[in-house]
């Protein structure tokens, strides 16, 4: 069982310092970890010439279209300036899940997982769309979701 | 955890499934086989039949995953999967008359016609019914996941 110990200290100029100690790189630990680098984490993308921020958080999966990529949230298509992998490799965390050569998933916006013949895997998104996680991927998702990497 | 699966190993994969599908009907038809000829109180079976029918569900494996998009293990049976699951049965009914597994006899052959059906039946619910505790199984690993990360 790993321990997690926090401490809010104010330092010399008053302003409140949080020191957070685990002793092993548990799950929890890595959950909390996550959320403070999510918190500070934004992607910006355009639609129709504004640009947006966007909160990762909000997006329900990423995909290569005609060489651009795109980040779908439940209600905007937005197109963002970054490759997959550099997106990938920004967000950094277990919760976006590589599920084919071409998409980013949000598994958090994962509502519901059939298993499909050839250990495939349809995973139904909140706002009803499905995606096909490819038997090459799914062995990795499944894993995902069981904890093994973390 | 980005992993890529070659053309060897993709066709290993494909090639362990059909080997594992000639086992699993080689079995059904053998017991079949080995019924006939204990009824008929004969105790020894021929290795050329045996032969003949490990043969044929290897090859009519190939023909299941290569030519009728694996109906057996299918999500659902629609045009290409019922006309193989038909055409499939159809060979097996003629190898067993025409390589006389069990002496030409009429009322056998029939009885052994029932049965390939069965079995193809069977090995479809039994795939579905697989299919449905692993549904259950992912669900869990989403909720699970979700409730770590949140």
């Amino acid at each position: 069982m790993s321990r997690i110990n926090y401490k809010v200290i104010k330092n010399t100029e008053g302003i409140n310092e949080l020191c957070f100690n685990y002793s092993e790189n548990s799950a929890e630990a890595q959950a909390i970890l996550d959320f403070i680098n999510g918190r500070q984490l934004k992607l910006v993308g355009r639609l129709d010439g504004a640009e947006f921020v966007i909160n990762p958080d909000d997006i329900l999966y990423i995909e290569i279209v005609d060489d651009k990529t795109f980040a779908y949230t439940k209600s905007r298509v937005l197109q963002l300036n970054m490759g997959l992998r550099e997106v990938e490799e920004y967000l950094n965390s277990v919760k976006y899940f590589r599920c084919s050569k071409s998409m980013i998933v949000n598994i958090d916006k994962v509502e519901t997982l059939k298993s499909l013949s050839s250990n495939r895997i349809d995973a139904v998104l909140e706002n009803g769309e499905h995606i096909i996680i490819s038997r090459t991927y799914a062995s990795d998702f499944r894993k995902v979701i069981r904890g093994d990497y973390e | 955890m980005n992993k890529k699966i070659n053309l060897w190993e993709r066709y290993l994969t494909k090639e362990i499934g059909i080997e594992f599908k000639a086992c699993l009907y080689f079995f059904a038809i053998l017991f079949f086989y080995c019924c006939y000829l204990l009824i008929n109180k004969i105790y020894s079976a021929s290795i050329l039949i045996m032969a003949e029918m490990i043969l044929s569900t290897y090859v009519i494996g190939y023909i299941q995953v290569w030519v009728f998009n694996n109906f057996d293990e299918a999500d659902e049976v629609k045009g290409r999967e019922l006309s193989g699951f038909i055409i499939c049965s159809i060979i097996y009914i003629l190898e067993a008359h025409f390589l006389g597994w069990f002496d030409k006899n009429l009322l056998a052959l029939l009885i052994f016609a029932i049965y390939v059906v069965v079995l193809y039946v069977c090995v479809f619910f039994v795939y579905k019914c697989r299919r449905k505790i692993d549904d259950k199984l992912l669900n869990d690993n989403l909720a699970n996941f979700k409730a770590r990360i949140k």
